[in-house]
């Protein structure tokens, strides 16, 4: 416990060291960026109070916020899908929660991501190796994936999160909520594959000699993260304002 | 054309080989398995007999097997942006 107490205590002072000068981190170290990514007038009001800790002005501009919001709409990159399958949302309205602890978050390089490849996380930080539980089809090694699907963008004092799956019931299905593809870019490139060593099950009936033995020897896609960048307010927003020109 | 949906919550292990049978002319194998059959008195009288195993509901739509699968499925999270060709053609 000691020892733990004190590797928080270095840990601290370390931070301190590298940070950017104390007034541009005014709250410190207990602060999660959760994107209210559901649209801060539908966010009821105990989750606001009881999912961060945030400041007391914070409070009063979500507050604010949400009232001049109850007119504006909300852009939602919804994939499209019928009402009885599976919906996967990355909604991307900037949040107040966002305009003002984005660029915290991004003033802290080394940054991770929860990634989720076929519905499965993986925390990642840029130049890992990643040995994914299966061998990925069509792809070869040298190959550039964008993996584009993340729940968590971290840093070492900050993290801003997607809002909770919801699970699925007999009548509504699944709803898995992603952080916006824009907020960041990842990168991997596929290294090669991977094969474990050789199993060898035997497989015995009753009353019988013959011994059968089933082998297996399966194959695995290895990643390495070449690019991890998470975007800045002001990209962000000239992204966002680019893709609504697009649209209309 | 409105169907029923029905889904099977309990097996039908221990009953009486005549249920077994609907379950099997309904096309139901194995618990949670969902099947959706037109809405006809037929359909309905199957369903009176097994009522006890069975959630229905009436919806409007029928899915297909690979629909239901592909509704299931979570997204697949990655897409390719260069060939190792391409790579090196640009480099």
């Amino acid at each position: 416990m000691a020892m733990f107490a004190r590797t928080i205590r270095s840990s601290l002072l370390e931070t301190r060291a590298t940070l950017p000068p104390t007034f541009l981190l005014p709250f410190r170290a207990r602060i999660t960026t959760v994107s209210h990514t559901l649209e801060t007038g539908n966010v009821p009001e105990p989750l606001i109070q009881s999912g961060q800790h945030i400041s007391k002005d914070l409070k009063s501009k979500i507050q604010a916020a949400k009232d001049a919001r109850a007119s504006a709409s909300s852009t939602l990159s919804t994939s499209e899908s019928s009402t009885q399958s599976r919906t996967d949302e990355t909604p991307s309205p900037l949040t107040p929660s966002i305009k003002k602890l984005l660029p915290l978050l991004h003033s802290q390089p080394a940054h991770y991501l929860t990634l989720h490849i076929h519905g499965r996380p993986y925390l990642l930080t840029k130049g890992d190796t990643l040995r994914l539980p299966f061998c990925m089809p069509n792809v070869q090694p040298g190959d550039v994936l964008r993996l584009n699907r993340a729940t968590h963008i971290g840093s070492r004092d900050y993290t801003l999160k997607a809002p909770e799956p919801v699970k699925g019931t007999l009548d509504a299905p699944k709803r898995s909520f992603y952080l916006d593809e824009r907020l960041f870019v990842c990168r991997a490139t596929v290294i090669g594959v991977e094969s474990e060593p050789m199993r060898i099950k035997e497989k015995t009936k009753r009353r019988q000699r013959h011994i059968r033995r089933v082998k297996s020897k399966h194959r695995y896609t290895i990643l390495k993260i070449s690019d991890m960048e998470v975007k800045s307010l002001e990209e962000y927003q000239s992204e966002l304002e680019r893709d609504e020109e697009r649209i209309f | 054309m409105p169907y029923f949906r029905i889904t099977l919550l309990r097996s039908a292990i221990g009953l009486p080989s005549k249920t077994t049978g609907v379950l099997k002319a309904l096309g139901l194998r194995k618990r949670m398995t969902t099947v959706y059959h037109p809405v006809s008195p037929d359909v309905a009288g199957q369903i009176m007999r097994i009522k006890e195993l069975v959630d229905v509901k009436e919806v409007e739509n029928a899915m297909t097997k690979e629909e239901i699968r592909d509704a299931r499925r979570p997204e697949r999270g990655y897409w390719v942006e260069s060939r190792r060709g391409e790579v090196l053609r640009g480099g």
